[in-house]
């Protein structure tokens, strides 16, 4: 049976189609102003990618801030499910996780057999947040898949106390004019914003082993601050 | 009367309570008391021919009382002090402030200084549970009853506070056996319909409370009970009036069989002792009852109330609602935390200001806990 996975998060739109244990076919929009609009164009963009029919597809499961605007799905189940499911999928071992967004970050432990046993989620600001990297990443004039590779080259990160992402631009603004390095700059970033997901990690209490999905999993000198906060080591999905 | 034209007036009354409140002033010329919090001893207040009701604080932006409040201080409060100073309580004639928690001693004093009424304190005691505190508790209510006997101009007979306390427990015991039936029979009611009638109940002349009740009451126990398999879910904390966070929670076919909120069953349990000299009646009810995390009475008091609940009504998950910077609750919420997480009960703790939109993050937080059951 073909199954579609659709994610519609705060940012960006996401879906996976899948056969059996094998992904068919994959696809991100970004999702702009219109929940249930982004969901109907990634839905037709990625049946066109696979080449298939919508009657082809057996089941269909929404998630994402915007799964109840998908009309079209089966059932509508939240990300925090999902990403237990995902990554217990992936790899069974896994008993905690870490998955930080467009919008918000949460801290989620699986019980041995993958079920969410409890979670913790920062949605009070954009502190914590992917949004927080982008930001940041803008202030420091570099692109975001590069951003963690630059604060790995630092040898001495900058100290940014404020996780706050209006407060911490303005602080940043001040070690530019001190003339600190780009590189220490961006790796005191990644380090402020591992101290406030590790404080969410310590509050739930971390099962290891620990994992990270989401889009910010993609970042190395998150991943990287987060081993060494945590003292664990933090495996990413292959996909 | 049918039951959905009963049900209509109440949802109607938690819509716009101060709508009604004013209608009945100008219908009755009685004088309007307001209560800002569940200790207030209606029963006196009934008894000087006056009409007791509760100052919500509907107010949903509080540019007003920002002036005199820290915006670190609860909704609830700032809210009834918005209610005030922007004249959506210019019928109220006066307002009890019990003594529960800080921040309603505080806005009794700002209310004093800017909203020209009739103002009442109840100092409760810190603990209730003590034998000091039950005769200092009687001092204080016969003290409050000759207060507002001499601000009304009236005398408060023991006849008429009598009377009251059989009418005040008339309808505490419908309203109890409504919950009742929401629980033996889950989904009866939808959440957001009960909880209206609870708040209308706060606000309305009691004999119409009554009657309209005993309306439902009827209808209710003829209908054949909802035969679904659902989630029985508690709701605790400070107060939730939100009817998205019901429908919310019904949509995931769960029903919220009873609560432990400032906005539901705090209001009416516990009956006051018919039998007794009604201001020690009064008194006794106060006292003996759980009442509100205000009044401390020890770290594992809250826990076993939670737990007789939870056996009670068979509980799957309990749903914590926080009004933003509400300590008495969140003083108490550690101990609560650890010894759910012994039991192994499922819970969740949500924050929220009084009239905050319930957002995606919240439905993502409580659809998830609901999931997991």
């Amino acid at each position: 049976m073909i199954s579609l996975g659709i994610d519609i998060g705060s940012l960006t739109a996401k879906a996976v189609l899948l056969e059996e244990n094998n992904i068919l076919e994959k696809h991100l929009i970004p999702v702009g102003y219109n929940s249930k609009k982004a969901g109907d164009k990634l839905f037709d963009e990625l049946l066109q990618k696979a080449g298939i029919r919508q009657e082809d597809i057996g089941k269909i499961i929404s998630t994402g801030y915007g799964r109840n605007s998908i009309d079209f799905a089966d059932r509508a189940v939240t990300e925090i499910i999902c990403h237990g499911k995902g990554i217990y999928f992936q790899m069974p071992h896994i008993r905690t996780i870490i998955d930080i967004g467009g919008q918000d970050s949460k801290v989620i432990v699986l019980d041995k057999n993958g079920n969410v046993a409890n979670f913790v989620m920062n949605d009070k600001c954009a502190a914590g947040t992917g949004r927080f990297l982008d930001v940041m990443a803008r202030a420091m004039e570099t692109e975001i898949h590069e951003f963690g590779l630059l604060a790995l080259q630092s040898k001495n990160p900058s100290k940014i106390s404020s996780v706050c992402t209006v407060f911490a631009e303005s602080e940043i603004i001040s070690l530019v004019a001190k003339g600190e390095n780009r590189e220490d700059i961006t790796s005191g970033i990644h380090l402020s914003i591992a101290r406030r997901i590790a404080s969410m990690v310590k509050r739930l209490g971390m099962i290891p082993p620990v994992a990270m999905s989401g889009g910010v999993a993609l970042n190395v000198g998150l991943v990287d601050a987060l081993e060494n906060i945590l003292e664990t080591k933090i495996e990413t999905t292959p996909f | 009367m049918d039951k959905e034209m009963a049900i209509r007036k109440f949802r109607e009354i938690a819509h716009n309570p101060y709508g009604y409140l004013q209608e009945l002033k100008t219908n009755t010329g009685k004088k309007m008391i307001g209560s800002t919090c569940a200790f207030t001893p209606e029963e006196f207040i009934l008894a000087a021919g006056a009409h007791p009701f509760r100052v919500f604080g509907e107010s949903q932006s509080f540019s007003g009382a920002d002036a005199h409040i820290q915006a670190y201080g609860c909704s609830m409060v700032r809210g009834m002090l918005e209610d005030g100073l922007s004249g959506k309580l210019d019928f109220l004639d006066g307002v009890v402030f019990p003594h529960a928690c800080d921040s309603i001693q505080r806005l009794s004093d700002i209310w004093r200084l800017n909203i020209p009424s009739l103002h009442f304190y109840v100092l409760l005691p810190v603990k209730l549970d003590s034998s000091l505190a039950k005769s200092y508790f009687l001092n204080v209510l016969v003290r409050f009853q000759k207060d507002l006997g001499k601000a009304l101009d009236t005398t408060i007979t023991e006849r008429n506070l009598k009377e009251a306390t059989v009418l005040m427990n008339n309808m505490r015991r419908r309203l109890i056996r409504l919950y009742q039936l929401q629980s033996e029979h889950p989904g009866i009611l939808t959440g957001a319909d009960l909880s209206a009638m609870v708040k209308a109940s706060m606000v309305m002349d009691k004999r119409e409370v009554v009657d309209l009740l005993d309306v439902v009451l009827a209808a209710l126990s003829k209908s054949p009970a909802p035969d679904k398999k659902i989630k029985r879910i508690l709701i605790s904390g400070s107060v939730c009036s939100h009817p998205d966070i019901y429908k919310m929670i019904e949509n995931k076919a769960a029903v919220v069989v009873w609560d432990d909120l400032c906005s539901g069953s705090r209001y009416f349990e516990g009956l006051a002792d018919e039998n007794k000299n009604p201001v020690q009646a009064i008194a006794g009810r106060f006292t003996e009852r759980y009442v509100c995390p205000a009044k401390h009475l020890g770290v594992t008091f809250q826990m076993e109330n939670l737990k007789k609940l939870v056996n009670e009504h068979k509980i799957d998950g309990i749903l914590f609602m926080l009004l933003k910077f509400c300590e008495p609750f969140s003083f108490d919420y550690p101990d609560i935390k650890t010894e759910l997480e012994k039991m192994e009960i499922p819970f969740l703790l949500v924050e929220m200001d009084r009239h905050n939109e319930v957002d995606e993050q919240m439905r993502t937080r409580i659809d998830t806990m609901l999931e997991i059951l």
